[in-house]
């Protein structure tokens, strides 16, 4: 009973459609964690200094010098004096002093792969473009693309700036973040709206639609700010927008982008596989001709798949706003080709009918893995689009080959 | 679909994996932060790790700034026996200031010494810089400034004094009279806005030089910024005088055919190409910026801070312009082949 419980454990392991991307996951998070314990880099952590304290620095005679008159690795003790008592750290325990600030900073040895702050940077990274990886998801099952979701991300997050600017310095959190959801969702779902009206309206290909929305909304993007404000960018939020709520500090990490592409992801994957709307998708990305003759209301599906896409480059617009404090001219330059990579090395096929948005987001939390490692490996970025040119490439004909087999076997 | 169920369990015992190792990995501040009385000793060799991060690798200025870097890194190394530095550079194919935002959070997180940055965006940047400045990094800007955000110092030219000299030099070739047009790129862009206002004030210094017309052309290419010349220069030909405040139509070839015989022509930025419209004749002067210096010139500060703990008189470090013309156009060239690593 036992051996077949565990067989088919580790059958469900190795069958099921994302256990690929958990498996390269697992490995390149071994891998760099081994190679950051073997490579442990030096950081700092402030000292607190008892209040009017002066640090003097001794070298190995014991003789005193003013800061800026001797060199760091000639210092053998940093001694701290306050009014009631004196302390003297040794030179090996201490990263830096800086007299300018009057900081004193103890040595900190890390891992430069595993420590929270790295761990919760890759995955707020991804974040931005996994939770439009979301929408691209539904989109692509459907056999189509979108290659406009970059501009409504830059669209929305600029209208959202100037909603969100309007409000004085002091404006409370539960009114600033209400309204700045509301107008970047607006504007993205409007956009998204757009293109699937006229997509299935027009009977013109979405890459056609999209391509042009794509400049056209670029080009808005960079005339509005001009126009009204004659800058490329906005910013000067209130605090309780950004330190308050998106940038909210928990345990020394910023986790409220993670948490909203976790949510997104959660309503994704119930709305594609527990609902009725879900399996029409995957019915019309199979085959859509039967899927007409099965009675699916095959253009309004379509809409509101495109609609879904732009809503949600609105919620990830207006949480790069509250996280960064700003919004520019090019945000989002780029982005689709981002978020259709993280949806294809995730398991959608380009061709209809097949994906995950579990597999979506793990694609985008891959993407940001490879960027991460190259930082920690330190390898100069120019080489980073060719490892994320390979790895899409590596990624696709994986699948494909799996998908062969798997049409073998059958 | 199958339950996600497995997904669920999976990742709970990866993120069990990672909180275990995350608390194996212990961190040796505790130690450090508590009271020495060994005897004291002092480091036999500090490693400064440096980030540099500029607007875009397809830029051919930030590629002498990325040159400049490095070799400040291996001559202070050499210089300082005591210490060795490493330069990392992580800088976005295309300029994205959110891009470089996360490179500051993620270099920060990775534990570097110093950051070297050229900022898209300042407003965006200012979050991420202020975050590393307030976690001992030393921040200095390069080229394009980010003044609230703590960083220790800026280095590059004055835009405001740069515009002035592009005007001083057209003045001079154009004998002081006649009719100047400005040619910028994005009008939004603030360093593009001083130097138009440098251009301006500098203007009015001469009474046979009319106000100057401002013509602005988006996006930023070659072709549009000759373009948009060729039709100014058509429309207007009374036209004497033309003040580049950035040198795009010098990219392409033939791009003043039509311009230059009846206009003389002053530009920023002497890079390869635009050195061929000056040794022509048909450019008279080109106002350099510190490319290589933007890179060399940024480690040095940070390395003298993190080394000696000592920082610059002022936070605005301001370069000097080259001037380059048909004379020396030719020597200037050479510079581009050593800042371009090419020999």
């Amino acid at each position: 009973m036992k051996l077949s419980k565990k067989k088919s454990f580790i059958g469900s392991l190795f069958g099921h459609q994302e256990s690929g991307l958990i498996l390269v996951i697992i490995l390149m998070t071994l891998g760099l964690t081994l190679y950051g314990a073997a490579k442990p880099v030096e950081s700092r952590q402030e000292i607190i200094l008892p209040e009017n304290a002066q640090v003097i620095l001794l070298d190995a005679d014991g003789v005193a010098h003013e800061p800026g008159t001797i060199a760091r690795t000639k210092i053998a003790t940093y001694r701290v004096e306050s009014e009631s008592n004196s302390t003297d750290y040794s030179a090996s325990k201490i990263n830096k002093f800086d007299s300018t600030t009057g900081t004193l900073y103890a040595r900190n040895i890390i891992n430069p792969f595993l420590n929270k702050s790295n761990l919760v940077l890759v995955t707020k990274d991804a974040s931005f473009f996994a939770i439009i990886a979301v929408g691209m998801t539904g989109v692509i099952i459907l056999a189509g693309i979108d290659l406009s979701v970059g501009s409504i991300y830059g669209l929305s997050a600029i209208v959202g700036a100037m909603a969100v600017q309007s409000f004085g310095p002091d404006a409370s959190w539960m009114l600033v973040v209400p309204v700045a959801l509301l107008v970047c969702i607006a504007v993205g779902t409007l956009c998204g709206f757009a293109n699937g009206a006229m997509s299935v309206g027009l009977g013109v290909h979405p890459f056609v639609i999209t391509l042009g929305m794509m400049a056209a909304l670029r080009g808005l993007t960079v005339v509005i700010p001009q126009e009204f404000y004659g800058t490329q960018s906005i910013g000067g939020f209130p605090s309780s927008f950004t330190t308050g709520f998106f940038k909210a500090e928990f345990y020394g990490v910023y986790p409220v982008p993670v948490i909203i592409m976790i949510l997104t992801a959660i309503a994704g994957w119930f709305v594609l596989s527990r609902t009725v709307f879900g399996r029409r998708i995957f019915a019309i990305g199979g085959n859509e001709v039967a899927a007409k003759y099965a009675g699916i209301p095959v253009g309004k599906v379509k809409i509101l798949v495109y609609t879904i896409t732009g809503a949600l480059c609105g919620l990830s617009a207006c949480a790069y706003l509250g996280y960064y404090g700003a919004a520019e001219t090019n945000a989002g330059n780029a982005y689709e080709l981002q978020v259709i990579a993280a949806t294809v090395i995730g398991g959608a096929s380009l061709m209809g009918g097949r994906g995950t948005v579990i597999g979506a987001v793990l694609g985008a939390i891959i993407i940001q893995l490879i960027n991460n490692t190259l930082i920690i490996f330190e390898v100069d970025t120019s080489y980073n689009q060719i490892v994320m040119g390979a790895a899409i490439i590596i990624a696709v004909v994986i699948d494909q080959t799996k998908q062969r087999i798997q049409a073998r076997r059958a | 679909m199958r339950s996600p169920s497995f997904i669920f369990k999976t990742s709970a015992a990866l993120s069990l994996s990672a909180l275990l190792l995350t608390g194996c990995s212990k961190s040796e501040t505790e130690q450090a932060a508590s009271t020495d009385t060994n005897a004291s000793t002092n480091v036999e060799e500090a490693v400064y790790r440096i980030g540099v991060i500029a607007k875009s690798n397809s830029n051919p200025v930030f590629q002498a700034a990325k040159n400049g870097a490095m070799e400040a890194g291996k001559r202070l190394s050499n210089q300082l026996n005591d210490a060795r530095i490493e330069i990392l550079w992580q800088t976005p194919p295309m300029e994205d200031a959110q891009v470089q935002a996360q490179y500051v959070e993620q270099l920060v997180s990775s534990g570097v010494d110093g950051i070297a940055i050229s900022c898209t965006d300042a407003n965006l940047l200012t979050g991420a810089l202020k975050a590393a400045v307030d976690k001992g990094v030393v921040v200095v800007t390069f080229d394009s400034d980010a003044p609230e955000s703590g960083r220790m110092a800026y280095y590059g030219v004055d835009d405001f004094e740069a515009g002035k000299e592009v005007m001083r030099q057209l003045a001079t070739v154009m004998g002081s009279e006649g009719k100047v047009a400005v040619l910028t790129g994005n009008p939004a862009a603030t360093n593009l806005q001083a130097r138009v206002n440098g251009v301006v004030e500098q203007a009015k210094e001469y009474e046979g030089i009319s106000a100057p017309e401002v013509f602005s052309f988006m996006p930023e290419t070659a072709t549009e910024a000759a373009a948009k010349m060729q039709q100014v220069q058509t429309a207007n030909p009374d036209i004497t005088g033309w003040a580049l405040v950035g040198g795009w139509p010098l990219y392409t070839d033939n791009a003043l055919d039509g311009i230059y015989e009846n206009a003389k022509i002053v530009s920023m930025d002497p890079l390869p190409l635009p050195l061929e419209y000056a040794k022509k004749g048909q450019v008279q002067v080109l106002v350099g910026q510190p490319y290589f210096g933007w890179g060399e010139k940024s480690v040095e500060m940070i390395v003298d801070k993190l080394h000696f703990d000592r920082s610059p008189k002022s936070d605005m470090v301001f370069a000097k312009f080259d001037i380059v013309t048909s004379d020396n156009a030719s020597e200037f060239a050479e510079n581009w082949k050593y800042w371009l690593g090419e020999e």
